[in-house]
């Protein structure tokens, strides 16, 4: 151990190490900037976002001001433009998803974590996780060839004839079977967002702490009562706002909803009937649409959709942080 | 306070006080360090103890709600004022942690790494200094046949020479220990101690510990803190035999802490 | 002493927890049904679609024979793209979360808006690109394309390596630094190193988001029914392939359409599983 090179006289050491520190420094600068910029570019492609759409949007916005969110007429003859059907489809179909994925999708991630044989849990989990990934245009496309024709065939005649003098469902379930409509959008939105949901309100759930539920097991409770006075409570902020995030999917999904919703700009209290929403109309029509304020209502209809998600994603941004906060609370 | 006064200081604390918020961690604390001298502190948890050894390199800087005040010395210059270049006051005063921190990368590497920032050297000497380092961490003999494994795929005692070994290869002047051996076995333990023993012959060593069996084998001079207060200090022999304060003598004798 | 027990309440309880475990089950079975189903259809009709054909020959006029090359081309010229120019500032921004801004306003607005533009509706991001490039520049194109892919590479890689480099221990850091490593060296060779897979996830994770993304390209590259390797015009792509294959009433168009369903799926279930298996490599 008797190292003499050691012994170097400490203030040499400390020159060269003043010399290779200064060397470094200039670099560091120069990261952390480009760092900062990089998370500059991320606000400024939001901003650049609602400046883009609002810019394109102008010239309707001046033209039909507030009949165009009022008025259902849509006209690309004689130029007259209201989204009114649009938004209504939007709110509709995304609602009723979600009445239909949402029970389904907790029932899903209850199954997983509480009653699933352990064996299973893993290779369920993971298969919902993969579906959850998969492109909407696939159940779009299943939507448009296996769903619609069969369900127009062998479903929808009898369903009308069932309900047809019972008051309310009567006029909610009518009119001739064409397969597609707004009810059609619906169900396929709500299979495309059940394994994000399931997936996400898992995820919620595992966030509460083991001992937490042991203790209401150790006390007698039975799963119901583990999972309703426990689990849930819990987890309400998590289940929300992933609910909610499924939202966001939901009124902002295009290929799910596009080739199955038949794209009529009319409200009818049929759900039957065929309709259309904002992204729908804008990915058939955008492409097509022929003059500068045809093209300007099409980005004003998409400048609604953007203001109705982002509503939607900051109320899911907000309950998860409190979801957060409460489990990391617990954990400490 | 009544140390031997002959020896030269290589650190110096004087009237210290560090804030957590508004949470004060360190209450007035002074207290010299010796050149080449094993100073060991301890004290119940939350003493300040290892507040204190984070002082010493500034490392509390990482955190922005954590502040200092008062003055410490090395080698008679101020190092708690703003203009401090941290990056240079880290290389001369190292640092090893309670829990082993390989980095994640190869055994060599992790030596490499930190003469790298300092040194420009051609292959051959670097191979050289790597194995110095781990000769005088006294790991050499275990990894000298797998230095392209990962700092990881060593045991606990072995990671934990490793960083010594790492921290070593920069040649510091000050080494820090914060409570290097609490997760470790017995064995372990002895190696890190016959360590710190041939360490001390070239550097300056700080040691934090809440095992006073060790604090009483591997140091020359003792700190007790209590509450963020310096209680006592001195050479390890008396303040173990015949301390002059009543809560020393308590915690030493195993009456609370 | 024994405890009375109240048999009323007790089956009661019982009775609620069967009928509550009954309905969670069938609930189950009920969307893992559709899905399957889903699954079924695109395999079975994917498959007898599917052949050399697809891989080699251009898309077709309708009645005549075809594959997908060029629009599979355009899919992965596009990716590659937009991976390439999203992945470096998407790990940056991520950094900048992780590490420099841990403590400050800035890093707390980033984040919030970073998960807003990860759930954004894609064809909002197809108009803005619209507006800013195609607009502009007077044509549809497959830079626009790729412009719009990587706004949605980008918020994908911030949040995982956000959450990755989180995930790595502090102790590391203060390790790194207690040598006077400055801030940038202990970020690129202690904590990168560290959160690596994780990070390496994140970006397939990305590639697989955007391989199935139809809306924003159908509003700024368009399509093309023939090959072409000029970003500056446009150029075919899958998605926009099966879009416009399946609104069509031809049949052969919606074989192709199946089997381009199906290599999309194919092509992001294996970047997810090996995502999956590098996720837990990692936490081995």
């Amino acid at each position: 151990m008797a190292d003499v090179a050691y012994e170097s006289n400490p203030m040499t050491v400390s020159d060269s190490k003043i010399a290779a520190v200064k060397r470094s420094g200039a670099g560091d600068v120069r990261f952390h900037a480009l760092t900062v910029a990089a998370a500059a570019i991320v606000v400024l492609l939001f901003l650049g976002m609602m400046g883009a759409l609002t810019e394109g949007a102008w010239l309707s916005i001046r033209t039909f001001g507030a009949s165009f969110v009022t008025s259902q007429k849509w006209n690309p003859v004689t130029e007259q433009f209201g989204a009114l059907a649009a938004v209504y489809g939007t709110l509709v179909t995304s609602v009723l998803a979600m009445a239909l994925a949402v029970p389904v999708g907790i029932g899903i991630a209850i199954f997983l974590t509480e009653i699933c044989p352990r064996s299973l849990r893993r290779p369920i989990g993971i298969a919902i996780e993969l579906l959850a990934g998969i492109p909407s245009i696939v159940y779009g496309i299943w939507g448009l060839f296996v769903f619609a024709p069969y369900f127009q065939e062998h479903i929808q005649p009898w369903l009308v004839d069932a309900v047809a003098d019972i008051p309310v469902l009567g006029t909610i379930f009518e009119g001739p079977p064409y397969g597609i409509g707004m009810f059609t959008a619906s169900f396929i939105l709500s299979i495309m967002i059940l394994p994000f949901i399931s997936a996400v309100t898992r995820d919620v759930f595992d966030t509460v702490p083991a001992t937490l539920k042991e203790s209401a097991y150790a006390l007698g409770c039975t799963t119901s009562e583990v999972v309703g006075s426990v689990v849930l409570p819990f987890s309400r902020a998590g289940v929300v706002g992933g609910a909610m995030l499924a939202l966001g999917r939901a009124l902002g999904e295009t290929m799910a909803v596009t080739f199955v919703i038949g794209n009529s700009h009319k409200i009818h209290a049929s759900l039957f009937a065929p309709g259309t929403t904002i992204s729908a109309t804008v990915a058939n029509e955008f492409t097509e649409a022929v003059g500068d304020i045809y093209h300007s209502s099409l980005i004003e209809a998409g400048l609604i959709l953007f203001f109705i998600s982002f509503v939607v994603l900051a109320a899911a941004q907000l309950m998860l942080r409190i979801l957060h906060k409460r489990a990391g609370g617990v954990a400490a | 306070m009544d140390a031997v006064v002959t020896e030269k200081a290589k650190l110096s604390v004087k009237n210290l006080n560090f804030y957590y918020g508004s949470f004060q961690g360190l209450k007035n604390v002074s207290v010299p360090l010796y050149d080449r001298k094993v100073t060991a502190f301890i004290g119940p948890s939350g003493c300040g103890k290892s507040t204190l050894l984070r002082v010493l390199n500034r490392i509390y800087m990482l955190y922005p709600n954590q502040r200092a005040e008062g003055e410490v010395t090395l080698d008679g210059e101020d190092i708690l004022h703003g203009k401090q270049d941290l990056n240079l006051l880290r290389a001369r005063v190292g640092m090893v942690f309670q829990k082993p921190t390989p980095f994640p990368m190869t055994i060599y590497d992790n030596i490499a790494f930190g003469i790298k920032l300092y040194e420009r050297l051609p292959r051959s000497e670097l191979d050289g200094r790597v194995e110095d380092a781990l000769q005088r961490a006294a790991l050499w003999t275990e990894v000298k046949d797998k230095l392209k494994e990962s700092g990881l795929s060593l045991s606990g005692g072995q990671q934990q020479r490793l960083c010594i070994a790492r921290t070593v290869a920069t040649r510091p002047e000050v080494i820090l220990f914060d409570e290097p051996c609490s997760a470790l076995d017995p064995i372990s333990t002895a190696k890190i101690e016959e360590l710190i023993d041939e360490l001390v012959k070239d550097y300056t060593i700080v040691i934090v510990t809440h095992n006073m069996q060790q604090a009483s084998r591997t140091s020359d001079y003792t700190a007790f803190m209590y509450l963020g207060e310096l209680i006592e200090f001195g050479d390890t022999e008396k303040i173990f035999t015949t301390p002059t304060n009543k809560k020393t003598e308590q915690y030493i004798t195993g009456r609370f802490g | 002493m024994t405890i009375a027990i109240n048999k009323r309440i007790y089956h009661g309880r019982k009775r609620a927890n069967g009928v509550f475990l009954t309905l969670s089950t069938l609930a189950a079975g009920f969307g893992l049904i559709w899905l399957a189903l889903i699954l079924y259809s695109l395999f079975y009709n994917g498959f007898s679609g599917l052949s050399l054909k697809v891989f080699t020959e251009m898309t077709p006029p309708p009645g005549q024979d075809g594959g997908l090359a060029n629009a599979i081309f355009g899919s992965v010229v596009m990716s590659l793209l937009a991976v390439f120019a999203g992945t470096p500032i998407g790990i940056m921004a991520g950094t900048y979360l992780a590490e420099y801004g841990r403590y400050s306003w800035l890093s707390d607005t980033v984040r919030f808006i970073n998960d807003i533009l990860l759930s954004a509706p894609s064809i909002l991001i197809g108009l803005f690109i619209y507006v800013i490039v195609v607009a502009t520049t007077h044509t549809f194109s497959g830079w626009a394309g790729a412009a719009a892919l990587t706004v949605i590479v980008i918020p994908v890689v911030v949040r995982t390596t956000e959450n990755m480099l989180l995930l790595v221990p502090n102790g590391l850091r203060e390790a790194a630094a207690a040598m006077g490593a400055p801030r940038s060296m202990i970020i690129r060779a202690v904590t990168w190193r560290a959160a690596r897979a994780g990070m390496v996830t994140g970006v397939l994770l990305a590639i697989a988001r955007i391989s199935g993304e139809t809306a924003p390209l159908l509003l700024t590259v368009l399509s093309n029914q023939f090959w072409s390797t000029h970003l500056g015009g446009p150029i075919a792509s899958l998605p926009v392939m099966i879009f416009n294959f399946a609104m069509s009433p031809y049949e052969d168009w919606h074989k192709l359409a199946w089997a381009g369903a199906l290599l999309i799926t194919l092509a992001v279930l294996t970047l997810s599983i090996i995502a999956r298996i590098l996720e837990s490599s990692r936490k081995n």
